[in-house]
């Protein structure tokens, strides 16, 4: 049996809108009426509404990577291979980070030390710096001064004693020298005495003044 | 309630890349399922999906909104996937006839043996009838059965009228149940008895 409408194409596009409930009113009560008539469309509707639900049957997969990172799906053997390398680097890390820990505790412990030290350096800053201020900063300054006076005063007269002794010291040596001289003249006067008579006489007398004269000076 | 796909775009031409994260997460699954189930494979479904995106990123300045973006994202994918199916020069990863040989799926013709064909195989055969389909007519059941795209979207992701959309829906329609029947399925349902 064959639909009397089998080429209308809008009867046909009509039955798809109600297929897919997308026929309005009016639509929808003109393909129902000829369905009721036409038991050859009433199939065909019957058929396409049971050939949809066989169509439902396809359907995607569950594990579908998507776009993004979190979808990709790995080949097994590399997921294996992943697995291995991670257990292999787990195992070496294992000793590393014991070792790790250890340092890191001395590294706490040194710093907690360090801490400390601040801690009673900033107290002992603070300590200092809430003490009272001096009552009499003037008179702090006048001992100061005095000190230092007293202090210079004292490196003065050491100063002086040690010139007066080196002074002493030189005129003394100074005299031991004049008489060794004056010894020596005497003996080359001795010498030349019987030699030069006049002329000795009057060295002698020479001699003499500068003896007086070496004495005043 | 979200934003919809029209201020999202908005969004997006005026400078909110954020937005086309949204339009993304929206779409994705969908694009990808359907470019799978045009391409039958699902690391060229999720290529065609990611290049379908960025398509549509990059043409997003110039897109006018005068159709949906759902319809104007299928374009793409769809175009794309045609580009695919043309450098494959060959039929659809399974075909009609390799379905044919390896025998009808209900084994016998004893009454109820329908009922036990798993659905995986039911599935199966209708991978391979929809695949087996004329690209036309392929397009707009897909989109139609399983994307649930109207008439009016098809007709505007195809760039074709509804009235042709309807004509290859109807003309596939036919065609799935023809060969559909020559795979021993009948549809899961009664098929009503002609009255007399």
């Amino acid at each position: 049996m064959e639909c009397e409408k089998v080429g209308d194409g809008a009867l046909q596009g009509d039955k798809l809108d109600v297929l897919y409930g997308e026929a309005d009113a009016a639509v929808r009560e003109r393909v129902l009426a000829h369905l009721e008539s036409c038991a050859a469309c009433r199939e065909e509707m019957g058929a396409l509404r049971a050939l949809r639900r066989d169509l439902g049957s396809w359907r995607l997969p569950l594990a579908r990577p998507g776009l993004t990172p979190r979808g990709y799906v790995l080949p097994r053997w590399l997921l294996a291979a992943a697995l291995f390398l991670l257990a292999f680097a787990g195992t070496l890390g294992a000793s590393g980070y014991l070792s790790l820990r250890r340092a890191l505790a001395a590294q706490e412990s040194r710093a907690a030390l360090l801490e400390r030290q601040q801690l009673a350096s900033e107290r002992a800053l603070e300590a200092a710096l809430a003490r009272p201020p001096v009552a009499d900063a003037e008179a702090f300054l006048a001992r100061l001064d005095a000190r230092i006076d007293e202090r210079l005063l004292a490196r003065a007269s050491l100063q002086e004693q040690r010139f007066d002794q080196r002074l002493a010291d030189w005129q003394e040596r100074a005299a031991v020298r004049r008489r060794v001289d004056m010894a020596q003249v005497a003996a080359s006067l001795s010498y030349l005495d019987g030699r030069h008579g006049e002329q000795l006489a009057r060295t002698n007398e020479l001699m003499g003044y500068v003896l007086q004269a070496s004495d005043k000076r | 309630m979200g934003r919809s796909d029209e201020e999202l775009v908005e969004a997006c031409q005026a400078g909110e890349a954020s937005a086309f994260d949204v339009l993304l997460a929206r779409w994705e699954d969908r694009i990808r399922g359907a470019a799978f189930r045009f391409l039958g494979s699902e690391d060229e479904a999720r290529d065609v999906a990611q290049e379908a995106f960025l398509k549509a990123y990059r043409g997003l300045s110039g897109f006018k909104q005068q159709a949906r973006f759902s319809s104007w994202l299928y374009q793409i994918a769809t175009n794309l996937c045609r580009d695919r199916l043309r450098r494959r020069k060959t039929r659809p990863l399974v075909s009609l006839e390799a379905l044919e040989e390896a025998g009808p799926v209900i084994a016998e013709t004893r009454a109820g043996a329908h009922e036990r064909l798993i659905e995986r195989d039911l599935a199966r055969v209708v991978r391979g009838a929809i695949e087996a389909l004329p690209l036309e007519q392929r397009e707009v059941v897909i989109l139609k059965e399983y994307q649930e795209l109207t008439f009016l979207e098809i007709a505007q992701a195809l760039d074709v009228p509804v009235s042709t959309v309807k004509t290859r829906l109807y003309r596939g329609l036919d065609q799935l149940r023809l060969r559909l029947e020559d795979q021993g399925v009948r549809g899961t349902t009664a098929v009503p008895v002609p009255a007399p």
